[in-house]
């Protein structure tokens, strides 16, 4: 398969010039990223060839103006959501990696009738399970597999300054009654994703999720850490295609079983 | 110290040897069920003298085990022995659909009321040519639907399953285990590789085909990187596995258990040179192939057998030291007691002998 490539944009919504990057075409699929900023995963690079990927890049991230005026996580949902009505997309699925799929879950809860499906990866909006590391996730703890990424550009200090104030200011409790409540009621059809070898986020927080949303789908990726889409890209991008093609019927296997006719 | 007592389900009449698998042509169904009846006949015997586990295992294609599956024997016993602990050591499971193993095991621990040991194995290398697995993929295999099977256990809600060599997209098994939050785990750790990962896992081993001193090293290192991971195994997290044959008189059980070494001795994959070859050259041995390779093969004369504890042989006094000497090199928590020779009522009162004479004072150890 050739990799397509992905292209850079602009969009306005909230005063914001929001960076978004695109690929493919089919349904949109609109990404957000987790706390260490934009990075299309190999598992984006293959969904984009049978959908239209959207990765868009939070205000606040990345080489943008720093973001003094989002004040919660949800201010972020409600703008991202303008960027992408601005945009002029009406029907897509949401994807959000980590920090991001706390984004994705609001921006969900604020427009639910326009949301195809939802994917949540590795999402940090509960936790249940004690934290096993302070302080700024290591390679080692955000990737099961770091030999299976490409090279890597550091981001400089000040990004990571800017990010980090940004971060606290939107910074959550581990358990949000509002939030949790108003998850109850979602009947988007939702796919939920964690590393078995997740340490930011064990795979126990996945239970929850479930117990929430009891129509949604826990699934479990075999060997993958927080950074699952990067540790196992072939494996997030077949079961998340499969689950965007088929929502909820995803169950039924449609694999050929026959080995020669 | 605790001890099992593993009752090989051996078809008890002629059949051909050395070849595997064994062709099925001069099958009796008449032995067959007296075979297994044997079988069921010495675990209620061990049961009621006091052994503290019946241990049954899984092996194709030959008279020399006739339990493919070993919960299914497991099943039975669940019926025949009302005390002990019925251990699975185990089903292989790189070569089984480990979301199936879970759901057996769950059974079990519902019927048995919570006394199953679940032994998960890699299986010897002829079970990979049984369900066509290639033998490359064993400890990959092995290491995922472990992972796999206690998540069936342990998970409370629905959960799909995205690995490398199983997928499911949704799972929640019914019964589930008593045992919480799972039954104890055991697996081989005869390589490096599986103390590694025995130990990193916090997952108790077990020794057979082999010798003490073998086992001895390979259990010192499980130890070394049970510390590694910041925790300290108990003698309950090691089981050795050896023959025993309990006598009035230590010349008797040798005489025993030469007669016994003249019976067939069939079934396992150094009877088939192709597969042993090929078995060789995939990398199911390891990093260690050459130790394990000759591990397989280390099975000498009778007196051999007892200086490398093989076999347990001759009156309850003699065992008890023997006992007390494997004790002292490798630490075990759990002894597994093959037959050591299958001579009708002379094993039973083997059994019988080791269960009120040797038991007593191996339960105080």
């Amino acid at each position: 398969m050739t990799d397509l490539a992905f292209s850079e944009h602009f969009i306005k919504a909230d005063g914001f010039n929001i960076r978004y990057l695109e690929a493919g075409s089919g349904l949109p699929l609109i990404c957000i990223h987790g706390a260490g900023g934009l990075r299309v995963s190999e598992a984006l690079h293959i969904l984009a060839h049978k959908h239209r990927v959207l990765a868009f890049e939070l205000p606040g991230f990345g080489a943008s103006e720093p973001n003094l005026r989002s004040q919660s996580v949800l201010d972020l949902a409600k703008t991202m959501n303008r960027a992408i009505e601005a945009l002029g997309v009406s029907s897509y699925s949401l994807w959000g990696n980590s920090f991001g799929a706390r984004v994705v879950l609001n921006m969900a809860l604020e427009q639910p009738d326009m949301v195809k499906t939802m994917i949540l990866l590795a999402p940090v909006a509960i936790r249940s399970t004690p934290r096993k590391h302070q302080g700024e996730p290591t390679p080692d703890q955000l990737y099961a597999h770091p030999e299976r990424l490409g090279a890597m550009t550091p981001l400089s200090s000040d990004i990571l300054e800017k990010q980090r104030q940004l971060l606290q200011r939107l910074k959550s409790p581990d358990r949000d009654a509002d939030l949790e409540a108003r998850m109850a009621n979602l009947t988007i059809p939702s796919l939920i994703l964690f590393g078995t070898r997740d340490e930011i986020m064990p795979m126990e927080n996945g239970r929850i999720y479930k117990e929430l949303m009891p129509k949604s789908n826990l699934m479990l990726i075999y060997d993958a850490a927080h950074a699952l889409d990067a540790d196992r890209p072939e494996a997030v991008a077949e079961v998340v295609g499969d689950f965007l093609e088929r929502q909820d019927s995803f169950i039924v296997s449609q694999a050929d079983g026959i080995l020669h006719q | 110290m605790k001890v099992s007592l593993f009752c090989n389900t051996r078809y008890t009449g002629p059949a051909p040897q050395g070849v595997w698998p064994v062709p099925g042509d001069s099958y009796s169904p008449e032995i067959a069920v007296s075979s297994m009846n044997r079988t069921l006949d010495q675990m209620r015997l061990g049961d009621e003298v006091g052994f503290d586990w019946l241990t049954v295992a899984e092996h194709h294609f030959a008279p020399f085990s006739m339990s493919p599956n070993p919960n299914v024997l497991a099943g039975a016993l669940t019926q025949v022995a009302k005390r002990a602990k019925i251990a699975l050591l185990g089903p292989d499971i790189p070569v089984l659909n480990p979301v199936r193993v879970a759901e057996e095991i769950a059974m079990l621990d519902t019927i048995s009321g919570g006394r199953i040991v679940a032994g998960l194995m890699r299986g010897t290398p002829n079970e990979y040519v049984t369900y066509n697995i290639n033998p490359s993929e064993s400890r990959g295999r092995f290491q995922e639907a472990l992972h796999l099977i206690k998540a069936c256990w342990t998970e409370p809600q629905p959960f799909g399953w995205q690995g490398r060599y199983y997928q499911h997209r949704t799972i929640s098994i019914w019964p589930r285990p008593i045992q919480q939050p799972h039954p104890p785990i055991y697996m081989s750790a005869a390589t490096p590789e599986s103390g590694e990962f025995a130990a990193e896992n916090r997952i108790g081993i077990g020794f057979a085909f082999t010798t003490v001193h073998r086992a001895a090293a390979a259990a010192t290192y499980y130890r070394q990187q049970a510390e590694l991971h910041g925790w300290t195994p108990s003698p309950d997290h090691v089981i050795y596995r050896l023959a025993m044959h309990c006598t009035d008189t230590d010349e008797e059980g040798i005489e025993d258990l030469i007669q016994a070494s003249t019976q067939a001795t069939v079934g396992l994959s150094m009877t088939n040179k192709a597969l042993a070859k090929a078995v060789a050259e995939s990398s199911y041995y390891g990093r260690d192939a050459e130790n394990q390779i000759a591990r397989a093969k280390s099975r000498g004369e009778i007196k051999e057998r007892i200086e490398n504890a093989q076999v347990l042989v001759g009156t309850p006094k003699t065992i008890i030291a023997q006992i007390k000497r494997i004790k002292d090199i490798l630490g075990p928590g759990i002894l597994d007691l093959s037959i050591g020779a299958q001579m009708g009522q002379k094993t039973l009162k083997s059994i019988e002998m080791f269960g009120q004479k040797v038991l007593p004072e191996i339960h105080a150890l």
